[in-house]
């Protein structure tokens, strides 16, 4: 959206398009309140953008924290209808390793069955037989609802819907003031990071959603949040290793958890506090690579030949109890405050805590706040609405392309990623069916549609909405290709090559830690292409998303 | 940290760096867009095929399992493998009758030579042609080979107290071919061996090596076969007559590399075993001492054409010395192309077409080298290119076994 | 099998090394466990473009600020220059019709449009100075409908900065339609296998319909002449303007074009060429490589009184890459690479990469180590060796071509 078509005032802003953000907008949109969505970078750019993509069933947290566990159990349940093109439905493992005592298999499962979540205790040659990838000298196996959720397509799919009931979404525009008048905010001072225009926006109240930036929304108007920023550390391979979720069976800890997700499969995390200035600094250290690895590979032998396309790192936003601002009680919760009972100051909410799961019912807690502060009576539907791209069977009566297999294979990985909104993606002609990205199966035709309908700047913006990028070769093959549509889509050739500079580093920065084998050969490839070949260098004023995963 | 240390999986598809180096040396791609390419057939697509099966592309059929794209990659990725391994993995439907006819060589052989007069006739016969174009796509252009009235294993059994004499022996795997349709080839390897010294036995059983089964998806049948031979080749070898030679790139090929990885067949204790016969001829003359002598008033000007199999298993210089060291020979090089039949592929109708245009080339070469005949390693290249020529096509054994001077090579080789 | 020299790795490296033995009356072979990095060249190559960030006019002026480890350096100024002018003898002897020379840099259009330095360019490839010399008049820029590795907007951008002025068109013909039809492989060698015969008369119809009088020079991507530079002749001739040709995102038809010509001139000398095979062990003697073994060839030996390593860089597997060390993998010979992988890298992709200069450790005559002894007639050329940055530097072909001419040298004048 263009902010000039940007309302004077709305009932609400939220600040902050990860998933809780998304998810909020959508939920104040559908009941009914003039919404406005605004993002500093892109959607998914923070912590949502980065993690497991792990459909809890809760089991994980059933031992330790039954609220959570009892929460993602219910959340699951309503993301397998309303998400159905995010999610997979996968089923998920808790097994025992030899080294692990078995003794807490029973405790898990008794605390699965107390929070609701269906764990079946199997044979562990059941277990391998389901999923061979699994170490097969586990001595336990549970059997979970796990599945897993593409995050990117979950936010682009709620903030769609956000737009679709009438909201409205800026994306590269900063929150740079909260205005206060008479003891309430009265709306946002936003920065425009492409042009560096300023504008005031009124809201009658702001949400904030900024995860672990929260903090710093809250701190410009003095409200002080507590909260702990937690790295971890993930790895990616370069394909479906396990169809099943594998976790280990014992108290949560590093890389215990290989989630498959679309082509990939993903093994973290680690846990380590970082201090404030390095939320925006995420390299993941050699340390971190031999802790994944050394673990995962306990749960999955063959990771330690699998080929690691890249390593990332994101910040948990965990948030101690106002009650206790030593830290050492640290909730996993929800955590959904009102700035005029706990600070004084009104028209000012923050939701916070929580974890991608539970995206939802963060935003439906924000958003029956919003409306009994703002004295409206609207009914939470997003637990019953499919969000667009799963509101029906795909697939079964759509035409299909007269190839030689009924459906081209491109075209098979855009349903998976677009769910039903797939039909919106044009194939007038043999161009639009030409691949641009390869590995991931990305068309010119759904470049042009992302570019069209799903907020797209940049390369980073093009990638989260098609996986263009992401597959085996991390972008050398495709980058070019789409610097040129974007750049002749959106009229903005010059900026197109200096896009597509910064993208091929960023890819860079993800492969440097795991960087051997054939991904070191991609590297070099890919630097003799674009540096050798082409003479393509990095451009110096280009915008740098801090968290560009 | 001793993990990633080699970082050289079993899947293979993953040491693709997506070069697409192999895309320029796919001889189908070059003529038909209809195929994915081996980049997006093989380690691209079964990247999507793990994640669910229904990502698999019927146009992988297109594939002529060349080998040419393994042989060009500079990761080792073994894509021709790979997709063949998903045609059989993921290809469910049932395979039609005019493949389960092409792929069962030795049954259908079995059953012609017994009438080939007849079959042979019927074969040639224009309404015949037409009428299989029509009604089970065997496109008409194609000429099957002559059956021959007496199988080369039943002349072998005249043969076999002759060669039992030898103090050395080796065993022949003859191949449907030698067998059903042409065995005057297997006759002059029996000639060129028992010149040097050696005995020829046959296996105690042998099969089709599976490729046409395995090409056409019936990879029960193919199985069978394969242990059926691995267990000759292990009981001849185990009885000190190996190695196990044949006159066949593609059945050898399909024997030593295909078995394990497209059958499940180990044959990993007798692989090295496995040759094709101007390889071990070669290694004979040269680790032996043994020799061979040429008629000196042999004459000929050949060229060699490289089978796709014969490019994969590296041996083109096997062959070629052997052509080069008969004195009377005028050797014109060509470059190594694939001809395009690739076995049972050519024959299928929709198929036909494709087949010409990748071959194209390698005829107008074949035209131009002016030569008296052709010398290549695989009976189906010689069909090919026999008919989209008109340049007679040989053995190399059979060029040797032309040349010889059979009682001086005796003698040089101390037998007499 | 006995040869006098065998060359391991059949890319620009090893069969320049191969042709220059061959032409001394060697009886060669190369062993090439795979096609070459030279299938992704630009069309142009680098003598030395860049020193320390500071571009060079003259190679042989900047030979000198190198250092000691650098392979110009251990080959010296002199002899660089005089094995360069030899590079471009025998490419010609190839068949392959270079422009420029190796004591003034010119410089080459990219695929974006942008200028790098370079030694020698394909003949039909355009170079900035052709562009210089026509500033203020027209270019037509040509491209064909759905090809996606070439760029006509970013060359027209980075034209009007130069100050001229251009016009793209995109065409079509029946045959590439039909190619479009794989949704994947429209690629420049593809297109190459069908611009050739009536469907180059027709490409060349095409391009005269469009062109207007006004056009002073026609710009196509380099999609002509895999076999030879002839189609490319061809189209020159019956086009109505000057064409050149501008590289596109690899696989590179110019590149290819080489590999081919070079492998079948050495062919041509009696050299052989092993496709597909690689070098599974090696046979010493004392401090000598007597034979070495390969994949398929086993158990069959092949010896020689010589051995040249040609095997490139990471690419091509001339290095390997673990964790935590970086091996050779043929004869895992001794490398030049840092104990702490934190040295490898640097966390900008732009920044000169400290693994790109890892190679194995030689004498000053090129002769490899293992175990920290030399091996008297093992000797390694191209990238394999290190020692230079060859993308910073714009070196590759240059260290390639220069180094394989001096280990031939080397061999062909033991005593």
């Amino acid at each position: 959206m263009d902010k000039k078509h940007c309302k004077k005032h709305y009932d609400v802003i939220v600040i902050g398009a990860g998933a809780t953000g998304a998810g909020t907008a959508r939920d104040c949109a559908m009941r009914g309140l003039s919404t406005l969505l605004v993002e500093r970078f892109d959607f998914t750019a923070g912590a949502t953008g980065r993690n497991h993509g792990l459909l809890h069933s809760g089991a994980r947290y059933a031992v330790t924290d039954r609220e959570s566990a009892t929460e993602c159990i219910k959340e699951n349940m309503i993301l397998r209808k309303i998400a159905r093109h995010c999610v997979e439905e996968t089923g998920g493992l808790f097994v025992t390793l030899p080294e692990d005592d078995l003794e807490y298999q029973k405790k898990f499962v008794e605390s699965c069955r107390l929070s609701g979540i269906d764990a079946e205790v199997i044979d562990p040659a059941e277990a391998l037989r389901l999923e061979p990838a699994v170490n097969p000298d586990i001595i336990g196996a549970v059997k979970v609802p796990d599945g897993a959720v593409d995050p990117f397509r979950l936010t682009t799919a709620n903030a769609i819907s956000a737009r679709q009931h009438g909201a409205d979404i800026l994306t590269y525009h900063e929150v740079v003031d909260l205005p206060v008048s008479n003891g309430r905010v009265t709306g946002v001072e936003l920065l425009d990071r492409h042009t560096g225009e300023r504008l005031v926006v009124d809201a009658s109240l702001v949400i904030n959603a900024g995860g672990i930036w929260g903090h710093l929304i809250a701190k410009k108007v003095g409200v002080t949040i507590n909260m702990f920023p937690a790295k971890g550390a993930l790895l990616i391979f370069g394909h479906r290793v396990n169809n099943t979720v594998i976790n280990r069976c014992r108290k949560p800890a590093d890389a215990d958890i290989l989630v498959p997700g679309d082509t990939i499969s993903l093994i973290g995390t680690t846990s380590s506090r970082v201090p404030f200035d390095q939320v925006d600094n995420m390299d993941v250290t050699q340390e971190e690579v031999d802790v994944l690895l050394r673990e995962g590979v306990k749960i999955a032998p063959s990771l330690a030949y699998t080929r690691i396309l890249r390593a990332y790192a994101g910040v948990r936003p965990l948030v101690a109890s106002d009650d206790d601002p030593s830290g050492r009680t640290i909730s996993r919760g929800i955590v959904c405050l009102d700035h005029a009972t706990r600070d004084g100051l009104e028209g000012f909410i923050t939701i916070t805590g929580g974890k991608l799961m539970t995206y939802r019912l963060m935003a439906e807690w924000a958003t029956d706040m919003a409306c009994r502060k703002l004295g409206h009576t609207g009914v939470c539907r997003t637990a019953e609405t499919p969000l667009p791209g799963s509101e029906e069977n795909v697939g079964e009566d759509k035409p299909r392309k007269s190839h030689i297999i009924e459906m081209s294979t491109d075209q098979l990985a855009a349903q998976g990623r677009h769910g039903s909104l797939s039909s919106e993606i044009e194939y007038k002609s043999d161009t639009d069916d030409a691949l641009v990205c390869e590995c991931e199966e990305v068309s010119v035709g759904e470049i042009k549609y992302a570019i069209d309908k799903l907020h797209v700047n940049n390369l980073v913006n093009l990638r989260r909405r098609t996986r263009l990028g992401m597959g085996t070769c991390q972008g050398g093959l495709c980058a070019c290709r789409a610097a040129a549509i974007l750049g002749n889509e959106l009229g903005k050739r010059d900026e197109a090559l200096c896009d597509l500079a910064s993208f091929v580093n960023e890819r860079w920065k993800g492969m440097m830690p795991v960087a051997w084998g054939q991904t070191l050969v991609e590297a070099q490839f890919t630097s003799w292409m674009y540096e050798g070949v082409c003479g393509l260098e990095p451009c110096k004023d280009n915008i740098k998303e801090t968290h560009q995963q | 940290m001793e993990y990633q240390v080699k970082n050289i999986s079993p899947n293979n598809f993953e040491q693709c760096i997506k070069c697409t180096i192999c895309t320029a040396y796919c001889p189908v791609l070059a003529v038909n867009p209809d195929y994915p390419g081996p980049k997006q057939a093989g380690p691209d697509g079964e990247r999507y095929r793990l994640k669910n099966p229904e990502f698999y592309d019927k146009a992988l059929k297109y594939c002529l399992n060349c080998k040419r794209c393994e042989v060009a990659c500079p990761s080792n990725v073994k894509i021709g493998d790979i997709i063949q391994m998903a045609r059989l993995d993921y290809d469910k439907k049932p395979v039609p009758l005019r493949d389960w006819t092409l792929a069962n060589t030795d049954f259908v052989g079995s059953m012609a030579t017994k009438m080939a007069p007849i079959v042979n006739t019927v074969l040639k016969m224009p309404i015949v042609k037409k009428a299989m174009d029509v009604t089970i796509g065997v496109d008409s252009h194609r000429q099957f080979p002559a059956y021959a009235g007496r199988t080369f294993e039943s002349w072998m059994k005249k043969k076999a107290p002759d060669q039992s004499v030898y103090a050395r022996q080796v065993s022949y795997f003859h191949g449907c071919y030698v067998n059903y349709n042409y065995p005057k080839l297997g006759q002059d390897f029996v000639k060129v061996m028992n010149a040097i010294g050696y005995g020829v036995r046959l296996l105690e059983k042998e099969k089709c090596c599976g490729v046409a089964k395995i090409a056409n998806r019936l990879v029960k049948e193919a199985k069978r076969d394969a242990e059926l031979n691995i267990n000759s080749i292990r009981k001849a070898v185990m009885e000190g007559h190996a190695p196990v030679v044949g006159t066949s790139s593609t059945c050898i090929f399909t024997m030593r590399d295909e078995y394990p990885h497209l059958l499940g067949v180990d044959n990993s204790d007798v692989r090295e075993d496995i040759l094709i016969a101007t390889a071990w001829l070669y290694r004979l003359m040269e680790t032996e001492g043994v020799k061979l002598v040429f008629r000196p008033d042999y004459k000929a000007r050949i060229t060699y054409h490289t089978p796709c199999h014969m490019q994969k298993l590296g041996w083109t210089i096997y062959s070629v010395s052997l052509l080069k060291s008969i004195p009377g020979v005028d050797f014109v090089p060509i470059e190594s192309q694939c001809c395009g039949i690739a076995g049972t592929y050519g024959f299928k109708k929709e198929n036909y077409a494709y087949s010409q245009a990748i071959g194209k080339d390698l005829f107008e070469h074949i035209k131009e080298a002016n030569v008296d005949f052709v010398a290549t390693d695989c009976e189906t290249c010689k069909w090919q290119i026999e008919m989209s020529t008109g340049v007679p096509v040989y053995n190399p054994i059979s060029v040797i076994a032309d040349a010889l001077d059979v009682e001086a090579t005796r003698r040089a080789n101390g037998l007499v | 099998m006995k040869y006098n020299s065998i060359i391991i790795g059949g890319g620009l490296s090893g069969l320049l090394a191969g042709i220059r033995l061959a032409k001394a009356g060697q009886k060669v072979a190369i062993i090439s466990s795979g096609q070459s990095a030279l299938h992704f060249s630009s069309g142009s190559f680098g003598l030395l473009g860049s020193v320390d960030g500071h571009s060079v006019t003259n190679p042989v002026e900047g030979i000198k600020n190198l250092p000691a480890v650098h392979p110009y350096s251990k080959v010296g100024a002199e002899k660089v220059i005089s094995h360069a002018a030899e590079v471009k003898n025998l490419l010609s002897e190839a068949g392959l019709t270079f422009k420029g020379d190796a004591t003034a840099n010119h410089y080459h259009l990219t695929p974006i449009g942008r200028c790098r330095p370079a030694w020698l360019t394909l003949d039909d490839y355009a170079t900035c100075e052709d562009l210089a010399a026509i500033k203020w008049k027209k270019v037509a820029i040509i491209n064909f409908k759905g090809y996606l590795d070439f760029y006509p907007e970013f060359i027209a951008d980075e034209l009007k900065k130069k100050g001229i002025v251009s016009v793209s068109y995109t065409l079509s013909l029946p045959d590439l339609e039909r190619l479009r039809k794989s949704s994947s492989e429209m690629r420049a060698t593809a297109i190459a296998k069908y611009l050739k015969g009536d469907n180059l008369d027709l490409f060349a119809t095409e391009i005269n319909r469009v062109l207007t009088p006004d056009i002073d020079m026609v710009l196509i991507p380099a999609v002509v002449g895999l076999d030879s530079e002839k189609p490319l002749v061809d189209l020159r001739s019956k086009v109505k303007a000057p064409l050149s040709c501008v590289p596109v995102i690899p696989m590179s038809v110019g590149g290819l074009r080489c590999q081919m010509a070079l492998r079948r001139y050495f062919e041509s000398l009696g050299g052989v060429y092993f496709l597909g095979d690689s070098v599974s062990s090696g046979y010493m003697k004392a401090a000598r490589m007597v034979s070495v073994e390969t994949v398929n060839l086993a158990p069959v030996s092949l010896f020689a009184d010589n051995f040249i390593l040609a095997t490139g860089s990471f690419f091509s597997h001339g290095l390997v890459a673990e964790p935590h060390k970086v091996v050779e993998p043929v004869f895992n010979l001794d490398v030049r690479v840092p104990s702490d992988r934190d040295e490898w890298f640097r966390k900008n992709l732009f920044e000169a990469q400290p693994f790109m200069e890892f190679g194995v450790d030689t004498d000053p005559q090129f002769r490899v180590k293992k175990d920290g002894k030399v091996i008297e007639n093992v000797y390694a050329a191209g990238a394999i060796l290190g020692g230079c940055n060859p993308l910073k530097e714009e070196s590759g072909a240059g260290v390639a071509t220069v180094t394989a001419l001096e280990v031939a040298d080397l061999i062909l004048n033991q005593k």
